[in-house]
């Protein structure tokens, strides 16, 4: 059971006539199902997941629709679902976040863009840059420029992104060129709205059927000898094509500022920061009524080289304004007007910076600088001292603290499974000393954070068996990979683990297996536990045995040594880390480290203990505690855990200057604090109080006669 | 019309806050209300407790009076061009100020008092958490008015999360041209029992927010708690306040009651003969009393707490007493008809036996489980899930508690008073070298806390700071040595830093410890 998607379902039926409110994912998820597309596909991930996820569950309206809908197993299957497109009249949307996810699809891509399209297709891309991102940081548009793919980047205003969406579908066709269309993460999550319009079913479509399959055509293969005529096509047919498109639609679009001999050229997706940049300096009103024309590029690839000459023939100077390194479209412009010899001043990184978000304050620097050297005026000069009185208010505040505040990132969730393998992993380098950790993508490399800082790289999702590969034939001890079940089918089965064993390598993989690709969003994979029915105390337990696919997989596929270990059995966990470490066995030893993802379990039995308790049933409440007398003071429980409820209090005795430990509201009853003081020989002042709530009625009998002889045995 | 800018608001919450639902309540509004709005969220991971921010900007004309123009809105919060921040943590209030966001000429700041620690702040040895007076400080200095309450709390009392409450201060602030009546529409949506505790938060808050005077009474606590000293305890006996000095007094009562009730009245007795071998070396050093008998005070604090050291004798006591019980009960919120079962996790080892035993026969014991360790095994221990609550867990642990009488005569008992003594003599000695090197050896009194390995650590830690920086032939050079070498102490539990300031003041690093080596067969390599 993931989140539920009831109310955005709602919202993608809109019709003609009526407004859709809502995120920006949500308005492209609307504008693909009006653009008449016949099958999505695609991986989560933030910021794009919803896209998937809500098309997942709303699987009878795509029936409906005749709309075939599938959650690939990784970038590269979605890319290579495109493939129906190539031959056939069907438009196809895929999703995913990028760069990461680009990388992965990246083969199906150029494979794609060679033969080129039939059918729309568009590429949805989550370009996870700038704060709040959780990838290397590198851009979607050079995939873009090597494979001859379209790159759309709208402004991020919901009309023109749906507009967008469904331009790229014909952009496309009319290219054969597939096309991406990238959101920044605040553009799939700003909030507004559009003008719906009815949605179109498909032509051809799971409720419509292809009689037979298209004749034989070599062309559509790329495979050689045709991949050196695809090349040619890309640049004499296909790119002037679509130029021909981009321009007769007007997708760029132009607005004229009373400095006309002046200019600014900016991608689509930065329209805003650019307005509010200009407001700043006075040359814009709230309107987005710009003093300097804007040359807004919501297709950032191909470039229209007539619409750019035109733009800037003529002006004292242009500034391009485009985020992040190398700046490809500021330098085919450069190309562009020295081919043509026209003598505009050309600015863009030479007064923004080269890496890094285009947030309004680093753009108002830049424009600033372009300001000042061709509108010198009181504005400018305002918005310099707005800017110069932000870097005073930063170091004052700085001179002000102490010292410098600590870091928040994520981290393990209350009650995580996964937190306790990391407890155990401390334990046993305790006793065993360092090992090399390979780390991984997935909440698990939140072990890199504090209070466990464990991981020496991480290469990819799935790819930590493999990064160790080099590592392991040169280090004495051994060296252990860390594996998440989202990764292990991801990439990491085929990466990792077959080539560790076709190799021969003496390593160690621990998989968490707690049943979904949690960290992007909880979604189901394979080896998800079906649906449970199961009686009460079942019900209460993690439901990750009840699916053996992946031990299944890895016996199946030869592995010897493999150990199944529920995480919250700490002290053994901690025994088969150091058994796998230690053993005299040489091949690759596995550890599944079973344990349900704590969000699912929650959003799992939540509302059944609900129901247990309004139609007064018994209920066992489960929280743990620290007796505040007994606590030391010395947060070793904390070292060992980092769970946001096992935080610290003033200590309550006027002797004590350090603070103890607490275990506030929130607790879900885990019992990690109960497995690492026993596993670890921490302070006993942990307790585990079970609250029965609803109680028998012979256990209310038994509890107060054994109540009256504590009270008796029990001092003030 | 043209001059008129957005209004905009900046939300910091932490994952799981709902900082979601109030952006959208918050849209909801403005659109109920007739007014154009966006927000925009960078979400990613931070669902998982991390901190994260999500920002809002409301065209304060009218739709209907715009004739059809759309303003054009930032996707990004702008530093220094914000009318409001609103943040349900404090810390991250503050960390938004030193981004630079809050304009001391524009931007009202409404925050709540309330902190969650981060994990850095909870994993220090001692006390890591940062100053929440500091950060109020920043709170007042960059503001152009601030809002401050705990928003946790009013939360709690209205049954509701802390999001409900952060949209009755954004509606009491009077940020958004919005009447009270838009937000209560937007919040009640379709009733339901959720949304009754969702306004009850709303309306704490506005009125808090709104009316300044409910608020300042909540600072004003604040404040005060900031400075609250923990009650005394009162009713030392006038023959022992009389053996000194009254600045002592405060902690001496609360120090000897502790004897008495740790082990007994000659225990007691002797606690008061060490604490005046300390105040007689520090009136040689310090006639005038300038120092407000500061060392003897300390000793009066740290040597109760090492006298009372933690054994299963005392930690069994304090987990059978009556009083322990309610607390347990208040703190896991057991109904009146709820039954409450308690299990007490312990796992006691050799050297929590041996520590009962005489010193002969406890060697024994240390030994046989010293050599079950060379042999590769584990140190032995017990793991015991005692249940608190019923007759039998309650017997075993009063039984425990009762033997008083046999940790006079054990081990431990013994090796602590031989250490105790070795502290004291070397704060005797260093007071009447120099009145600084004494306070600062007594303070060291710090490093012994806890139980089991804590507690080695600090007492080796101690030792090696007595007899390698405390002798120094410059008394003042050597005060400065263990004032570092204590802070250090405190860096983290694998001693580094500890080390470090060590060798940097001239002293060895701690000794090795010794520790059996496991050997890994590797599969036949060029190495091998």
């Amino acid at each position: 059971m993931e989140v539920s998607f009831s109310k955005e379902i709602e919202s993608l039926r809109l019709g003609a006539g009526e407004t859709f409110h809502g995120e920006g994912i949500l308005a492209i998820t609307k504008a693909l199902l009006q653009s008449g597309v016949a099958y999505v596909g695609g991986y989560q991930g933030a910021p794009v997941s919803h896209l998937l996820d809500v098309m997942v569950q709303a699987k009878p309206y795509m029936d409906e629709l005749g709309v075939h809908v599938e959650a690939c197993s990784n970038e590269a299957s979605a890319a290579a679902m495109l493939g129906a497109s190539i031959h056939y009249p069907l438009r196809g949307a895929v999703t995913w976040k990028s760069i990461v996810g680009t990388n992965v699809a990246s083969d199906a891509l150029s494979n794609l863009s060679s033969p080129g399209v039939t059918g729309g297709a568009l590429i949805v891309v989550g370009e996870d840059y700038g704060e709040g991102a959780s990838v290397i940081q590198e851009r979607t548009q050079a995939y873009a420029l090597k494979s001859s793919m379209c790159l759309i980047d709208p402004r991020p205003d919901l009309g023109v992104m749906v507009k967008m969406v469904e331009h790229g579908f014909r952009l496309s066709e009319a290219s054969n060129m597939p096309a991406i269309l990238e959101l920044r993460i605040r553009a799939c999550h700003v909030r507004g709205s559009f003008e719906a319009s009815d949605n179109v079913k498909p032509a051809v479509s799971t409720r419509a059927w292809m009689e037979n399959p298209a004749g034989f055509d070599y062309m559509k293969l790329a495979h050689p000898p045709v991949t050196f005529r695809h090349e040619k096509l890309k640049g004499e047919e296909r790119i002037p094509a679509a130029r021909k498109y981009i321009a007769d639609n007007n997708l760029n679009e132009l607005l004229p500022g009373k400095h006309a001999d002046l200019g600014i050229i900016i991608q689509g997706g930065l329209y805003n920061s650019a307005i509010r940049s200009l407001q700043q300096l006075g040359l814009a009103n709230a309107f987005g009524d710009s003093d300097i024309p804007l040359l807004v590029l919501n297709v950032t690839y191909p470039l229209v080289p007539e619409q750019i000459a035109d733009f800037c023939a003529g002006k004292r100077a242009v500034i391009v304004v485009e985020e992040g390194q190398p700046e490809y479209i500021e330098q085919e412009i450069a190309t562009l007007l020295r081919r043509r010899d026209i003598q505009t001043p050309l600015h863009g990184k030479d007064l923004l910076p080269p890496a890094g978000e285009y947030s309004v304050e680093v753009m108002s620097q830049g424009l600033s600088l372009f300001a000042s050297a061709y509108l010198p005026g009181a504005a400018t000069e305002s918005a310099k001292r707005w800017l110069e009185g932000n870097r005073t208010r930063r170091s004052e505040v700085a001179a002000v603290l102490d010292k410098p505040l600590p870091a928040r990132p994520p981290s393990f969730c209350i009650g995580c499974p996964e937190r306790p393998v990391f407890s155990a992993l401390k334990m046993t380098q305790a006793e065993i000393g360092a090992v090399h950790i390979a780390g991984d993508i997935g909440c698990h490399a939140f072990g890199t954070f504090e209070p466990f800082s464990m991981g020496h790289s991480i290469l990819g999702y799935g790819m930590s068996l493999a990064s160790r590969a080099g590592v392991s034939p040169m280090m004495q001890r051994r060296t252990l990979a860390i594996m998440g079940d989202g990764g292990f089918w991801h990439n990491g089965l085929l990466t990792g683990v077959q080539s560790a064993l076709f190799n021969g390598d003496d390593a160690v993989l621990l998989i968490f297996k707690n049943g979904y690709s949690s960290a992007t969003g909880t979604q189901e994979l394979i080896s998800t536990p079906g649906p449970h029915e199961a009686m009460s105390s079942e019900r209460m337990k993690s439901q990750t045995h009840t699916n053996t696919t992946i031990e299944a997989t890895l016996q199946g596929l030869g592995v010897q040594w493999l150990r199944t270990v529920h995480t919250y059995k700490v002290a053994k966990m901690r025994d088969t880390l150091k058994e796998a470490f230690t053993s005299d066995f040489n091949g690759l030893k596995v550890i599944v480290a079973e344990g349900e993802c704590q969000l699912e379990r929650q959003r799992r039995i939540k509302p059944w203990i609900a129901k247990l308790l309004k139609t007064g049933k018994r209920v066992v409440r489960v929280k743990y505690g620290v007796d505040e007398d007994v606590c030391n003071g010395d947060h070793a429980c904390i070292r060992l855990s980092g769970c946001p409820t096992l935080t610290i209090k003033d200590n309550p005795d006027p002797l004590k200057v350090d603070p103890v430990a607490v275990v506030i509201d929130g607790c879900v009853g885990c019992g990690l604090c109960g497995e690492n003081a026993h596993a670890a020989t921490l302070c006993p002042s942990f307790y585990r109080a079970e609250v029965i709530q609803n109680p028998k009625w012979h256990e209310r009998l038994v509890a107060g006669l054994r109540g009256s002889f504590v009270k008796m045995l029990q001092p003030a | 019309m043209t001059d008129a800018r957005p209004t905009s608001l900046l939300i910091c919450a932490l994952g799981g806050e709902g900082g979601g639902v109030l952006t959208e309540w918050l849209i909801e509004t403005a659109r109920h209300a007739g007014y154009a709005a966006q927000s925009t969220s960078i979400p990613g991971v931070a669902q998982r407790t991390g901190a994260t921010t999500y920002y809002i900007e409301v065209f304060p004309v009218p739709v209907a009076q715009l004739g059809g123009r759309k303003p054009v809105f930032s996707l990004n919060p702008v530093p220094g061009a914000l009318d409001a921040i609103v943040s349900s943590e404090l810390l991250e209030t503050t960390r938004q100020i030193g981004n630079g966001m809050s304009a001391p000429d524009r931007t009202a700041v409404i925050t709540s008092s309330g902190r969650t620690l981060t994990t850095q702040e909870r994993m220090q040895l001692g006390d890591g958490r940062a100053d929440s007076a500091e950060l109020l400080a920043v709170v007042r200095r960059f503001s152009r008015e601030h809002h401050v309450f705990d928003m946790g709390a009013v939360a709690k009392e209205a049954g509701t999360i802390v999001s409900a409450v952060m949209l009755g201060a954004v509606a009491g602030s009077g940020l958004f041209p919005f009447s009270r009546t838009d937000y209560e529409a937007v919040v009640r949506g379709d009733g339901g029992r959720m949304a009754q505790a969702s306004l009850r938060g709303f309306a704490r808050a506005y009125d808090i927010v709104s009316q300044p005077r409910i608020q300042a009474a909540f600072v004003g606590d604040l404040l005060s708690n900031e400075e609250h000293v923990a009650p005394i305890q009162r009713g030392l006996e006038a023959d022992i306040a009389a053996m000194f000095p009254p600045q002592v007094h405060a902690m001496l009562a609360l120090g000897h009651a502790r004897m008495l009730d740790y082990q007994g009245p000659a225990y007691a007795r002797l606690y008061l003969e060490r604490l005046q071998q300390v105040l007689a070396a520090e009136r040689a050093a310090d006639p005038a009393g300038a120092q407000g008998f500061a060392t003897t005070t300390e000793i009066a604090r740290w040597l109760a707490l090492w006298m009372a050291f933690d054994d299963i004798v005392r930690v069994a006591d304090l987990k059978s007493r009556a009083t322990r019980w309610q607390r347990v009960s208040g703190e896991v919120k057991a109904g009146e008809d709820d039954l409450l079962q308690v299990y007490d996790h312990f796992k006691p080892g050799a050297p929590e036996f041996a520590a009962l035993l005489p010193v002969g026969l406890a060697n024994k014991v240390l030994a046989w489980d010293r050599a079950r360790v060379l042999a590769g095994k584990t140190p032995w221990a017990l793991p015991l899930k005692i249940g608190t609550h019923s007759v039998f867990g309650m017997l075993a642990l009063r039984s425990l508690a009762s033997l008083k009488w046999l940790r006079v005569r054990g081990s431990r008992y013994a090796n602590e008073q031989a250490m105790i003594g070795k502290w004291l003599a070397g704060v005797v000695q260093g007071t009447r070298r120099d009145w600084q090197l004494g306070h600062e050896i007594a303070l060291c009194g710090r490093l012994i806390k806890g139980y089991g390995a804590t507690n080695e650590r600090g007492k080796d830690n101690l030792l090696h700071v007595l007899d390698h920086l405390a002798l120094g032939a410059d008394a003042q050079a050597a005060a400065q040595a263990v004032a570092a070498a204590r802070s250090a102490a405190l860096a983290d539990d694998a001693g580094r830093a500890l080390d470090a300031t060590l060798l940097a003041h001239g002293a060895p690093a701690r000794p090795v410890k010794e520790q059996p080596i496991r050997f890994v067969r590797k599969p036949k390599t060029l190495a091998s």
